[in-house]
């Protein structure tokens, strides 16, 4: 007996971490599983218990053109502004991850700033801004405005992942002859390759969900699904919200999958 | 096993991204070339209403098309705020508080009778809301809408407060941070309850006893699940959407107009300054008498032109904007800053 309770007294810790964590992942989950299920309501209207189910609500994200349009307003947006921003950002994280200049360090927490403050503050702004530059509420406005939130992520990552490198790899490297261009090919971007796709995934799922931002630039051939969904729940409560919710979720989860098979989510972030 | 490699994505999506960002561009110059207005429309219904009825209808007798944006008030204001030389849309949607700031900063250009005939059939009141700056398109009235299993539900708003705070029946409150609340819940229980626009004390020691039995709402559908969920029994709601989810299948939601009045809210149609010329045959449509009437049948809310007959049930149901009670909207709009500084302070401490 004795034994027996000096075991789980040892085990206890282990016990409450796993029941911790299964509490948290039922928190995580239950609100998910609900808009899932909710989506193949067959009532006209959002209710509990469920009468029946079906799948007009589908049929619905298909047939109500603003849902299906917005929605590969937004797909477009979120692939343009990564690639957009990973083009500007990638570049900028590898010159301040090894300049030891000081002004590096106040010019990397200086590109953390369009995430550090109300995201609406900062689409209201670039609507002023970008409209007084002549972009008024173009897709290339929407893009900008996109990649100015999506470069934090990448910067970061990309910092991140390159200070972690010893500088002797690429000096190695320049030494046996190899020109500035293939250290930079075959050697640094190899190694901060998990950091720039970590940097991009987040920045990619960011701009699909993103609202705040999208909001100010929406124009009839712009908006994007978050705003047009803000827009419906305001006037329908219909299960159609839930339906297209469950396809953005599962375009989110292809595009982990995509990740996941071609650099395995663990590797991401992490030098290979 | 997936054939995908690190260099046929980087390779799709750098071709994928050329595609993307012509056929982006292939829009906009489309857009630029064409005869269009851009018009603005609430999601759901009320856009699906407005591209289907109010667009054929303009565009008919026009030939311009109209391009629908769909979004709210608030956003549409910010890009004409922004682009006031060059607006990127024609008509404005709007609540009343906005377009009364639309019309003082001049977002908006005054209603022009000459350019739009139909504003001989609708009644000078929606037009002076908005001191002319715009004019009313559809209301709604803000009563009582309730579960079928109150047996003896509230036939008045002040009969609703006592009943809540005896424990009658639980409500469901819009809260402050629901735009209409200054409205539709502060102004209506004052004037209910014996004050005014300068007196909303009554409204606030009101809900200050009745939050013991109440739920506060922020989004506009979150009552009509508080009803069915028993979270609530009654709640401060709008006419037109307790009848639109009747015709849902949520037999059990009843409606009534409060024996001091429902409280008005408009949908307010403008012009936009230095938008399209053709936007004033567009708000002619909107004021048609035959578009307006398969307006009202959709959405169940009252229409502004006078020559608009209601066939039944639509008739008992829509609340006459004679019926209603119209909020001084200009004050509350200028007192419900302090208005949110008082809930914050009492209601929600």
């Amino acid at each position: 007996m004795r034994k027996f309770v000096h075991r789980l007294s040892e085990d206890m810790p282990a016990w409450a971490l796993r029941a911790f964590m299964l509490v948290f992942f039922v928190f995580l989950i239950a609100p998910i599983a609900i808009v899932v299920w909710m989506s193949f309501s067959a009532q006209s209207y959002i209710g509990f218990p469920i009468q029946s189910y079906s799948l007009r609500w589908f049929r619905r994200v298909v047939e109500y053109e603003p849902f299906l349009n917005s929605l590969i307003v937004s797909i477009k947006v979120a692939v343009l502004s990564t690639l957009f921003a990973t083009a500007i950002g990638v570049p900028a994280a590898l010159a301040l991850a090894r300049s030891r200049s000081k002004a590096a360090d106040a010019i990397a927490t200086f590109l953390v700033a369009p995430i550090s403050m109300p995201l609406i503050v900062l689409g209201f702004a670039l609507l002023f801004y970008l409209s007084t530059l002549g972009f008024g509420l173009s897709l290339l406005a929407l893009l900008i405005a996109h990649s100015v939130v999506a470069v934090p992520y990448i910067v970061r990552t990309v910092i991140g992942v390159y200070r972690s490198q010893p500088a002797d790899v690429e000096e190695a490297a320049m030494i046996l002859g190899a020109s500035r261009w293939q250290t930079f090919r075959y050697v640094t971007l190899p190694l901060v390759s998990p950091g720039i796709f970590a940097g991009a995934l987040f920045a990619f799922l960011i701009s699909l969900d993103n609202l705040p931002i999208s909001f100010f630039f929406g124009s009839p051939e712009t908006s994007t699904l978050p705003v047009i969904l803000l827009s419906y729940t305001e006037n329908q409560f219909d299960p159609s919200i839930a339906a297209v919710s469950t396809v953005q979720m599962l375009l989110a989860l292809a595009t982990l999958f995509v990740v996941d098979r071609i650099f395995g989510i663990r590797n991401i972030g992490a030098p290979t | 096993m997936l054939d995908l490699n690190r260099r046929k994505l980087i390779r799709g999506l750098g071709a994928g991204a050329v595609g993307l960002a012509t056929g982006g561009l292939r829009i906009g110059g489309a857009h630029a070339q064409s005869q269009a207005i851009t018009v603005t429309a609430f999601g759901g219904i009320w856009e699906q209403t407005i591209r289907d009825v109010m667009v054929p209808d303009f565009t008919k007798r026009t030939g311009v098309r109209a391009n629908v944006l769909i979004g709210g008030p608030q956003q549409w204001m910010a890009q004409i705020e922004a682009n006031r030389a060059k607006p990127p849309i024609d008509v404005l949607m709007n609540t009343v508080d906005l377009a009364l700031i639309a019309g003082k900063t001049g977002l908006v250009e005054p209603m022009a009778k000459d350019k739009v005939p139909n504003l001989a059939d609708v009644p000078a009141r929606f037009l002076d809301v908005v001191e002319g700056n715009g004019v009313l398109f559809t209301y709604g009235a803000w009563g009582l809408a309730y579960h079928e299993r109150v047996k003896q539900p509230p036939k008045s708003f002040k009969e609703f407060v006592e009943g809540t705070i005896k424990g009658r029946w639980r409500a469901s409150l819009p809260s402050a941070a629901y735009t209409g609340t200054p409205q539709i819940l502060i102004w209506s229980l004052a004037d209910a309850l014996g004050g005014s626009v300068d007196n909303v004390t009554p409204a606030f020691e009101a809900i200050k006893q009745m939050k013991a039995n109440s739920v506060f709402w922020t989004g506009i559908s979150d009552p009509l699940t508080q009803l069915e969920s028993g979270e609530a029994d009654v709640a401060v709601y709008v006419d037109g959407r307790a009848w639109a989810h009747f015709d849902a299948g949520a037999k059990w939601i009843r409606y009534v107009n409060p024996t001091e009045g429902g409280v008005m809210q408009p949908s307010i149609a403008q012009k936009v300054k230095n938008g399209s010329d053709a936007a004033w045959e567009y708000i002619n449509s909107l004021l048609s008498p035959g578009p307006q009437a398969e307006v009202a049948k959709r959405m169940n809310f009252g229409v502004s032109n006078s020559k608009v007959d209601y066939p039944e049930p639509l008739g008992s149901r829509i609340t006459p904007w004679q019926e209603t009670r119209w909020p001084p909207f200009e004050k509350t709009g200028i007192a419900q800053r302090e208005w949110l500084d008082r809930w914050n302070r009492e209601i929600r401490a």
